[in-house]
Formats: C-alpha cells, sequence, structure tokens
C-alpha cells in the first residue's frame, strides 16, 4: 500500500510547468500551483522559458505535441505530462488545474 | 499626392495616396499611419536603434486609439509586459511576447512581436472581452 502510494506520487511528479518570468498569466497561475502542490500532494517542475535556453529547449521539443492545443503556437504558462502528452495552457481557475492534474496521475 | 504610410504593426511600408485598409503583409486593418518622408527613409535604413519605453508606449497608445481595442489600463500588468519585451529585445534582438516562446524559425518568430496581429487569434477574436494573448491589449468597452 506505501509502495503504491510512494508510485503513485512518483508519478504525478512529472508534471510540467513551462512559465516565463514576465508573464502576468504565470504570475497568477503560480499560487493556484502552489496551493495544488500543498492540498493534493502533486508536484510540478517550474520551468522558465524566456531566462534559460536549456528550459526553452525542452519546450521546443514538447512543439509537436504542445502547440496544436494551444492556438499553433508555444505559449505560457502550459501545463503539460509528458507520460501522457496531455497539455493545459494559459490562465485558467483553480479547479480546471486541479482537474487537469489529478487526471495525469 | 502620394504619401508613406506604415503599418503600425509589422512595419510594412506604403507609398501611394491612401493608405491600404488591410496591410497586405500581416493583414491587420487601419494599421497604417501617414509617416513623413525623412521617417520613411529611416525606417528602410539598417539600425540598432532601439525605442524607449516611453517611444513604445506611446506607439501603441497611438495605434490602439485609432482601432477597436485599447492599451491594457491594468498598468502594473501593462509594466511587467514591457520588461519581458525589453528583456527580450535585449537578449533575444527583437520585442518578442513574453507569454510565448520563440521558435527559432525567424520567420515564423516576427509573428510574436509586439503588437502582433492578435486580432485573428481565439483569444480575441470574437469575444466581447476579448483580449492579445499577453493582455497587452483589451477590446475597447462600448
Amino acid at each position: 500500500m506505501l509502495v503504491r502510494a510512494f508510485r503513485k506520487e512518483e508519478k504525478v511528479s512529472k508534471l510540467i510547468m513551462f512559465h516565463a518570468r514576465e508573464c502576468p498569466h504565470c504570475k497568477t497561475m503560480m499560487p493556484h500551483v502552489d496551493r495544488l502542490e500543498k492540498e493534493e500532494k502533486v508536484k510540478f517542475e517550474r520551468l522558465e522559458v524566456w531566462h534559460d535556453e536549456k528550459n526553452a529547449d525542452m519546450m521546443r521539443s514538447y512543439r509537436p505535441v504542445i502547440a496544436p492545443k494551444c492556438g499553433g503556437q508555444l505559449r505560457t504558462p502550459t501545463f503539460f505530462c509528458p507520460e501522457t502528452s496531455d497539455v493545459l495552457c494559459g490562465e485558467v481557475p483553480y479547479d480546471k488545474l486541479k482537474d487537469w492534474a489529478l487526471k495525469q496521475g | 499626392m502620394k504619401k508613406y504610410w506604415r503599418c503600425y504593426v509589422c512595419g510594412d511600408l506604403h507609398f501611394g495616396v491612401k493608405a491600404p485598409e488591410v496591410c497586405p503583409t500581416c493583414l491587420v486593418k487601419n494599421a497604417y499611419v501617414e509617416i513623413s518622408s525623412d521617417e520613411a527613409e529611416r525606417t528602410t535604413r539598417p539600425t540598432r536603434r532601439t525605442m524607449s519605453r516611453t517611444e513604445f508606449r506611446t506607439a501603441i497608445e497611438s495605434f490602439a486609439e485609432k482601432n477597436e481595442f485599447q492599451v491594457n489600463p491594468d498598468t502594473a500588468k501593462v509594466e511587467m509586459l514591457f520588461d519581458g519585451m525589453f528583456a527580450n529585445e535585449q537578449n533575444h534582438g527583437l520585442k518578442y511576447c513574453p507569454c510565448r516562446l520563440r521558435t527559432k524559425d525567424f520567420a515564423e518568430d516576427l509573428k510574436l512581436v509586439c503588437p502582433c496581429n492578435f486580432i485573428i487569434h481565439e483569444s480575441y477574436k470574437g469575444k466581447e472581452d476579448g483580449e492579445c494573448w499577453c493582455g497587452l491589449f483589451v477590446r475597447r468597452k462600448k
């Protein structure tokens, strides 16, 4: 049981939030992400993409998956699960983010 | 009399009696403003001079004035976006939208230079409270 719980947590921890330092939508979403991590024990890897080329290249590598679901572009914030290739982009209400994150586990 | 006209959105230049209603390059409506022949000459000359924040603000406010949208009245948000655009200009060469990532395909990335052609984007088109993706421009309230 404990092992299963640990595995579940490990699986959910692969969620990524691509964000940008000067993106107001990302700023709005950060407290939602903090709350979600606190309340639901999910974990996001937060990757800033305008000031970190490594992170930017990583986001670009997922372009074929992300762009079709985000108006054909790479937009921030983008929430991404590499395992399921599921994408959520833009500023969304807390519950929508929560539903999306829990669906990935 | 023929005059010079410049598209505020993409910088396209036109020399003619009147400005095109729709910019043939970026497809934005009513984005042309009359410019002097000096400015036309300056515009076509390669330069590294960049706009100051004040100049940029004046330019986008003047651009919005003639259209159905306005610069977002949320000044804190606008300042944050300016921080991003000017950082992007310094680090990556152009005022790329801080809320989208460039692809490294230059022709494609020109679409991300502010002000972009947001009136065709789903975040604006047909929406009463439409705004460009980053929120710098919002539809003017009737």
